[in-house]
């Protein structure tokens, strides 16, 4: 009987904590941050808080070197030096959690702004979520085009789309081209969950409009045991560029398979996610020596931009390891969330989206490679670029925008 | 079982003493669902109120797998290929071509319904846990087909379009909860009473036959293989009821949230840990489980310690080892089977 006493108790516990929570001070503002922290996805919703809790650090806090809004002074002057906080809670990567638990924060946390979300199956219901409540919604790190596409008023994405990310690839195979490589077919590998469907769709898409011949276009089951069938059509079709979007182990899976198999592809251009991964890298690095990867982050901006160094010391102080492409992007959205809140000086729903509307914040006021901040009418910001990053020597090297470029790509990278 | 039945008197007697306890579970049933009706009176928070509208949401596809599982004997572990059925059909029909959810709703059950049948037909003839193995795997081959059916959003799922409210098309403002309510604890009842009716009806009677010994039921005349298509057939259908009514209220659906391996465990977990093949065996276990799940998460969760998961793994393991019967069993008399 135990168990039943220990519920009551719990039960009167959670009540207890309704009555309380609801309350937020005057001199601080609320905005819930949702991601996964428990399950499949819980690595990178815990890395996701530790990242906005270096953005509350900078805001909250005063630090004359770095260059970025808020980051002077302490607070948001706007609402009368007011302390930003976050109030966190776990979707669990399902959708229908992440719809429940926005209402949560919305309604008992009266938070005024939501952050999230990794998956874009998640960030769909949130941002339903937020557009019927009227709080804005930043959506960090979720890549999915159709997100900002529905007419939503209050939705707000600081950084590229798949479309965005997809369009530098590219551009960059046509400089290529230009500079007279051969780059004439191309090789699709991708899972079959939302990311991999999503991100293969735009990639043949734009192939067709620039004249590439899709050679081969290879969709696998993701978390597979197997890739021999698959890479065994990768290697008959030997394209010039193999683009693949995979996770980790499965990116490691199709390395390993291809060495076994005897397989060395000329180029590969992949889409993020395993391939941004220090894991995979760590795996199979060796392998894959000139592998090119898409990012929304690259540290070699330190050298132009101190404060990308100093921030990315900031977060690795207190998790071991540098920003990524997904840190480096939830952090950005805490600082532009930030600094709309304080314009709209308020913390209401739709002021705050108003002010977010109006967001202008140049790119070197950012720690990211974008021209600016500054949102269209679906909320989107289309001055964010995306960089090429080249695996070389043991470590990333940007070699795309040719702007922030620090080496030229080793192209094709079986090239002696 | 073993207590043999003490045979009464006159059957005069017996029928109206089956009767008065018959008469007594409608009337427990009524004010259990006014008084859940009242609930939301009290209960204004949206958060709890979404609780409110999950559980009865659960304690409703727990009913429905109840008869087949419970009454019947067969256990599925692969109700969520008839839950993704009933979602993916309502939206699909409403996305697509315009058709009204309430209808939608419908069409998914007939066809989720179908789907059991024609499965039924291969799969009853299997017995125990191949039956289960089989049916694990027949709904991760409907995950995987959904998956890759372009046509139907593969895996990036399908959003509803975002509409003004209106009880047509179920959607309703978030701060009123009421409307979803009132239609999760409608379609609870709606099942509750399909499993009343049916309790004491022939096929009630088939279906626990089947279940104690098969063998021995047919030597008697039960047509077993009968018995199990209608069992399969109602549960498909009212499984796929909860699917629509789940993608209206999410309004979003893609194969990982409405066909994950997950959910049919979920279907039957509440069944199970309430009471198997008992009335209030579902309603009770997802009275308890269902808050627990929500609110462990909500206020222990976030910290990404897994604390809220190892407090639900452990108060499942409590309720399992001290009442493995179910819990409903805490409301049932302990006196002399026949008074």
């Amino acid at each position: 009987m135990i168990s039943r006493r220990s519920f009551v108790a719990g039960t009167a516990l959670t009540a207890a904590s309704l009555s309380t929570g609801a309350r937020a001070q005057a001199s601080e503002v609320s905005v819930g941050v949702l991601f996964p922290t428990s399950g499949s996805g819980a690595q990178v919703g815990i890395d996701a808080i530790q990242a906005i809790n270096v953005a509350l650090d900078v805001i909250n806090n005063p630090h004359p070197d770095l260059e970025l809004p808020l980051a002077k002074g302490s607070g948001l002057p706007g609402l009368g030096g007011a302390k930003l906080r976050i109030v966190t809670a776990d979707h669990q990567s399902d959708p229908q959690k992440g719809r429940a638990e926005a209402e949560r924060l919305i309604t008992q946390d009266k938070v005024s702004a939501l952050i999230g979300s990794y998956q874009s199956a998640v960030a769909a219901t949130i941002s339903q979520t937020s557009e019927r409540f009227s709080v804005p919604y930043i959506a960090s790190d979720n890549s999915s085009p159709s997100l900002t596409r529905r007419g939503l008023k209050y939705i707000f994405r600081a950084s590229p789309h798949d479309e965005m990310f997809s369009a530098t690839m590219f551009d960059f195979l046509d400089g290529l081209k230009k500079a007279g490589q051969k780059v004439d077919t191309i090789a699709l590998f991708y899972e079959d969950t939302i990311f991999g469907t999503d991100s293969s769709n735009v990639q043949r898409k734009l192939a067709g409009e620039r004249g590439y011949k899709v050679v081969a276009d290879v969709k696998y089951r993701a978390n597979t045991p197997s890739l021999t069938a698959e890479v065994q059509q990768l290697k008959a079709a030997d394209a010039d560029v193999l683009m693949p979007s995979s996770y980790t182990t499965d990116g490691i899976l199709l390395i390993k398979t291809m060495s076994e198999l005897g397989y060395k592809p000329k180029a590969i251009l992949a889409q993020a996610a395993g391939f941004s991964e220090k894991a995979l890298y760590d795996a199979v690095g060796k392998q894959i020596e000139g592998a090119i990867t898409r990012g929304s982050f690259s540290l070699d901006l330190a050298a132009k931009r101190p404060t990308v160094g100093l921030v990315n010391a900031m977060f690795k102080a207190k998790s071991g390891k540098d920003m990524n492409d997904n840190t480096s992007r939830e952090f950005m959205a805490t600082i532009v969330l930030a600094d709309a809140i304080n314009r709209a000086k308020s913390t209401d729903g739709a002021k705050i989206r108003d002010a977010l509307a109006m967001t202008d914040i140049p790119g070197e006021m950012t720690i990211m490679p974008w021209k600016r901040v500054k949102f269209d009418e679906n909320g989107q910001n289309n001055d964010a670029d995306a960089v090429l990053l080249q695996w070389l020597g043991e470590k990333f090297v940007t070699v795309y925008p040719t702007e922030l470029a620090i080496a030229a790509p080793k192209f094709p990278m079986s090239k002696a | 079982m073993a207590t043999g039945l003490a045979i009464p008197q006159s059957g005069k007697d017996a029928a109206s003493a089956f009767d008065r306890k018959r008469r007594l579970k409608l009337l427990t049933g009524l004010a259990v669902a006014a008084a859940v009706a009242c609930l939301p009176l009290v209960v204004t928070d949206v958060y709890a109120q979404n609780i409110i509208i999950l559980t009865l949401l659960y304690a409703a596809l727990s009913q429905s797998w109840n008869i087949l599982g419970g009454y019947c004997g067969q256990i599925s572990l692969g109700h969520a290929l008839y839950f993704g059925t009933g979602a993916y059909a309502t939206t699909i029909l409403y996305t697509k071509f315009g058709v009204l959810p309430w209808f939608g709703m419908i069409v998914g059950g007939v066809v989720a319904a179908a789907i059991a049948l024609a499965l039924g037909y291969q799969l009853f003839r299997l017995a125990g846990h191949y039956f289960s193995i089989a049916t694990i795997v027949i709904a991760e081959a409907g995950l995987v087909l959904v998956n890759n059916w372009d046509w139907a959003g593969a895996a990036t799922g399908i959003q509803w379009p975002f509409v003004p409210d209106s009880w047509a098309v179920l959607q309703f403002n978030p701060r009123n909860k009421l409307p979803y309510i009132y239609i999760a604890l409608a379609f609870a009842s709606i099942t509750w009473l399909t499993t009343f009716s049916i309790e004491t009806s022939r096929w009630g009677y088939w279906w626990r036959a089947v279940k104690d010994n098969a063998d021995a039921a047919e030597s008697l005349g039960v047509m077993i293989f009968k018995s199990k298509m209608a069992a399969a057939a109602i549960s498909a259908f009212f499984t796929a009821i909860g699917g629509a009514f789940f993608a209206a209220f999410v309004q979003y659906i893609d194969p990982e949230s409405v066909m994950n391996f997950q959910l049919s465990l979920l279907m039957a977990l509440p069944a199970v840990l309430g009471g198997i093949g008992t009335l209030w065996g579902p309603a009770v276990g997802a009275a308890i489980l269902i808050p627990l799940t929500q609110v462990t998460r909500s206020y222990l969760g976030g910290s990404g310690q897994g604390i809220d998961l190892i407090v639900y793994g452990l108060l499942v393991m409590v309720v399992a080892l001290a009442k493995p019967e179910g819990l409903s069993s805490l409301f049932t008399s302990r006196k002399a089977p026949r008074a």
